[in-house]
Order: C-alpha cells, then structure tokens, then sequence
C-alpha cells in the first residue's frame, strides 16, 4: 500500500501541490577519534572537509513538519552513495536494501545472491539503501532527526 | 544437533562480514570523486500524497597521500672489489588514492647500522638511481635509464635500482649502506616529473580535493636501506723448506750443505668467509745457488695440515727462467692447498 503511494507521488504532477508541508535536511559528518592529553580518545564530529579512504561517516536526516496538519505515511529514503560502506545506525533503526531497494527487511533478514546461484546472509557491507518507515504520523511543528554510519571506500 | 547447526551459522556470518569488508582496491574511492548523499521524503497529508521532498549534501574525497619503500631482496648485494655497475634494489608501491609520480633520491648513511645486521663501514662511488622501465625486476644498463617514478598507479610497485661502483682497495665483509628516498610528486602528464606534493594547511573545503598526508611521519616520503657487502679473496701464502737429504748423512738427521736437496712448501690459504679466489697463479724464482730439481718435479694439490705440506699431491707446473709456475686455480673461502719442489744446493 505505502510503496503504490509512493510510485503515485512520483508520478503525480508536482504543480498540483501547495509548498512543502515537510522540510528535511541532509547532513553528512566525519567521525574522528582525537586523542586527550591523558591518553585516551574521545570522538569529535567534524565537516567533511578532509575525508579520505577509510573516514568514518556519520548521516544525519533532520526532518520538521512545518505545515498545519500531521503527516502520514512518512518514509525517508537514503541510497547509499557508492563510495560509502554501510556500517550501521542508531534508533531509530531503519530497514536496509541489500538490491539496489527492490526488497527490504533488516539486515538478519536478508541474504544476497552469489556468483554460483547459492546465497548468504547479508553483510552491512552489502546494504544499498536505508529507509525509515513511520507507523506513526508526525504531528504538525514536529521534528527528528535519523541517522547511520557508513566508510569511506 | 540443532545447536551444532546455528554455531555453524553464526559462523558463515563472521566469514561474509569479513570479506565484505575488505574494499576492492586498498587505497580506495579515487582522489576527486564527489560524494554525494541525497534523501528523499514521502508523506500524505489529509490521505493525499505530497511532493516528496529532496535534500543532498555532497563531499569531495581529498587525497590521501601513502607510500612505501622497501628492500626488494631482503638480503645484501654481494660485491668484489673494484666492481662497476653493482645494483641494490627496492620496491616503490604507491598506496594514495590517485595516480602520482614519486622522486627518487639516494643517500650513503656515514656509519651506522646498515639493512642486515651490519655496520656501514665505506661509501660505494658514482650512485646513481633507476626506476625498472620493463619492470622485470633486474637492472638493465641502458634500458631502465627512468631517474623518477612515472604515472604509478594506486595500489601498484615498481622496482628502483641503486647502482653504484667499489673501489678497488675494499676488503672482505666491508659493508657500503644506501637509502632510497621517494617523494609523492604530482602526477600531472607523462614523461614530466611533477611538483613534489605538499599537504594543504588550514582553510579546507569539502567541496575541492586537497592533499592529505597519511605516511608513516605525514611527511610525504619514505626511506629504505638496503647495502653492498664486500666479499673479497683473502689469500695468505706460507713458505716453508726442510732439508731432505744430504750427502753425508742421507737422509737421517740431514744438514743443509754443498749437495743438499731441500724442499719447499708454498701453501695457499682463503680465509674463513672470504669469496672464492679464481685464477690464482704462484710464480715462485728459486733462490741462486740452488738446482732445481726436475726429477722430484713440481707436486700441486698438496693437502695442508698444520699449516705445511703433507707428502702428496700430483705432478703440474711448470719450471723455467729459475722460475717455478703452478697454475692453482680456485681456491674457496676457508680452504688451503700447497705446491712441492726441490732443489739442490750447489
């Protein structure tokens, strides 16, 4: 039901809509260990200025419904870029894709097709897509934000 | 054997994580691609879809500058005196995200601990440094004439020789170290050595590639030793005489007089390490007022023990002008051989 929606307002004129109820924000962050003067580290976020192989992301969607009515049926999905490797993400947790956003699940749930016709569990590794699907709808002046970890390539 | 089943899971989980993990190429995502993120909303409102909302954030991926340098071979160059054109070797690999060309410099360490266990004891003469052009691993005088890495690749070595000559005084186990330096330079067009690459200061942006050192100091280069030991022939010659025979007293308890016949010994000892000495030739005058003796003749292959001549051996040589020639050949470190012949006194 939710997914025929979805191909709905993806083909639905755009101009038969007033502004965005919803505004939502992308962000992404490199997590740095830094060490302290008594030797231990602490974790420090930072701009992606500096990223290279390796660099630890951090993907943050912040969302706030700024309209006058509750949204329903909200669903926000993130396609991993290419170059970054799924690793994990906070609560809430999101279901993960493992092809390309064809099927969906969390990642124990999910197997992936090898070359000989076999299959395996998937790996974080193997995730293309990350969606959260709220049951709920998010009342009017309401915000959040989601978030996952990925590697740089 | 439900239990050994889920173990047996759980385990092929570990191993696809594993592998999973592992990156196609180790230095990764290339320098310069963008990154770009983008998220996309749905709702409804009032039981009516909405426009989804989109929104991205995008990131240059920098380069992160990594190299290595090693000593190809792990073992010291074997060199003999007075050798030209003797090669050490190491490996170059370029570990950056991004195609780069690398400066290549070789220094001698003045004293101080050489690549294997050793001590640099003398500086080989004329180094100079190459880059193995049709990478097959040995040092081709006129072929590889490359003095700096060209357009390496991520994640590919190339093999640089350092070439340099012996003087000829230098002896048995001395040691000549040599460090290769390689410089992350910009890669740029080929045929031309680029800039060597300095890593950007403050004022980053996400938005453009910068240079970031991620080498063992952040410095941007590494170093390697490899060394030459000498190996020469230390030879020592050892000549003794006894008298054999005389004609008072023949053989019992002879005394060196008109008639004598003595006898020498000339043995050739290699010292214990040392290379093989090839071509080795003894040319021994006989003292004046002596006879050769061409009946006893000249014995070679004489074996040594305790530092003189055992009475064997087999006839070669060659006697003329008053002068004894044996042609011994090779003698091996920590062997010794000896010549016989004799003479009477006049």
């Amino acid at each position: 039901m939710k997914f025929t929606l979805f191909m709905t307002a993806l083909l639905a004129p755009a101009a038969a809509f007033a502004a965005n109820q919803v505004t939502l924000e992308s962000q992404i962050q490199v997590e740095r260990e830094v060490r302290n003067e008594d030797g231990t580290t602490r974790t420090v976020l930072e701009p992606t200025n500096k990223v290279t192989p390796g660099d630890r992301l951090l993907f943050t969607v912040s969302y706030r419904n700024v309209g006058a009515e509750a949204a329903a049926d909200f669903v926000v999905t993130n396609p991993l870029p290419s170059a970054v490797t799924y690793v994990g993400a906070d609560s809430p947790e999101p279901t993960v894709s493992v092809d390309g956003g064809a099927s969906w699940g969390s990642l124990a749930t999910l197997n992936v097709k090898q070359e000989d016709g076999t299959t395996r569990p998937a790996a974080a590794s193997d995730v293309t897509h990350v969606r959260w699907v709220f049951n709920d709808t998010i009342p009017a002046g309401a915000s959040g934000k989601l978030s996952f970890r990925g590697v740089v390539k | 054997m439900i239990r050994h089943m889920r173990l047996l899971a759980s385990a092929s989980v570990l191993a696809a994580c594993a592998l999973g993990a592992t990156p196609a190429f180790a230095a990764g995502t290339d320098a310069g691609t963008t990154v770009t993120n983008t998220v996309t909303l749905n709702y409804s409102v009032g039981g009516v879809s909405q426009t989804p909302v989109e929104d991205d954030d995008a990131f240059v991926v920098d380069r992160k500058i990594d190299l290595s340098v090693v000593d190809a071979d792990t073992v010291t160059t074997q060199v003999v005196p007075g050798q030209t054109g003797a090669v050490v070797a190491f490996t170059v690999t370029n570990a950056t995200n991004a195609t780069l060309d690398f400066a290549l410099s070789a220094t001698q360490l003045d004293g101080g601990a050489g690549a294997h266990s050793n001590t640099d004891t003398f500086d080989a003469s004329n180094l100079s440094v190459f880059v193995d052009s049709n990478a097959n691993g040995v040092y081709d005088p006129g072929t590889d004439t490359a003095t700096f890495i060209d357009e390496l690749q991520e994640d590919q070595s190339v093999t640089v020789f350092v070439v340099g000559d012996i003087a000829l005084n230098e002896t048995n186990g001395e040691v000549a170290a040599v460090r290769l330096r390689a410089t992350a330079s910009e890669g740029g067009s080929v045929g031309v050595q680029g800039a060597v690459l300095t890593a950007d200061a403050d004022g980053n942006d996400a938005a453009v590639m910068e240079n970031v050192f991620a080498d063992e100091n952040r410095d941007g280069y590494e170093e390697a030793l490899d060394d030459y030991t000498v190996s020469a022939a230390s030879l020592t010659l050892t000549k003794t005489s006894r008298v054999v025979w005389d004609p008072v007293n023949e053989s019992s308890n002879p005394y060196m007089i008109p008639g004598a016949v003595v006898e020498y010994c000339i043995a050739i000892s290699n010292a214990d390490g040392a290379a093989t000495a090839t071509g080795v030739q003894i040319t021994d005058p006989i003292p004046t007022d002596t006879t050769y003796d061409s009946g006893f003749g000249i014995l070679t292959g004489v074996t040594i023990s305790g530092g003189t001549c055992v009475e064997d051996g087999s006839p070669g040589g060659s006697f003329a002008g008053d002068e004894v020639t044996v042609n011994v050949g090779d003698v091996a470190g920590n062997t010794a051989t000896g010549i016989r012949f004799r003479v009477t006194v006049d």
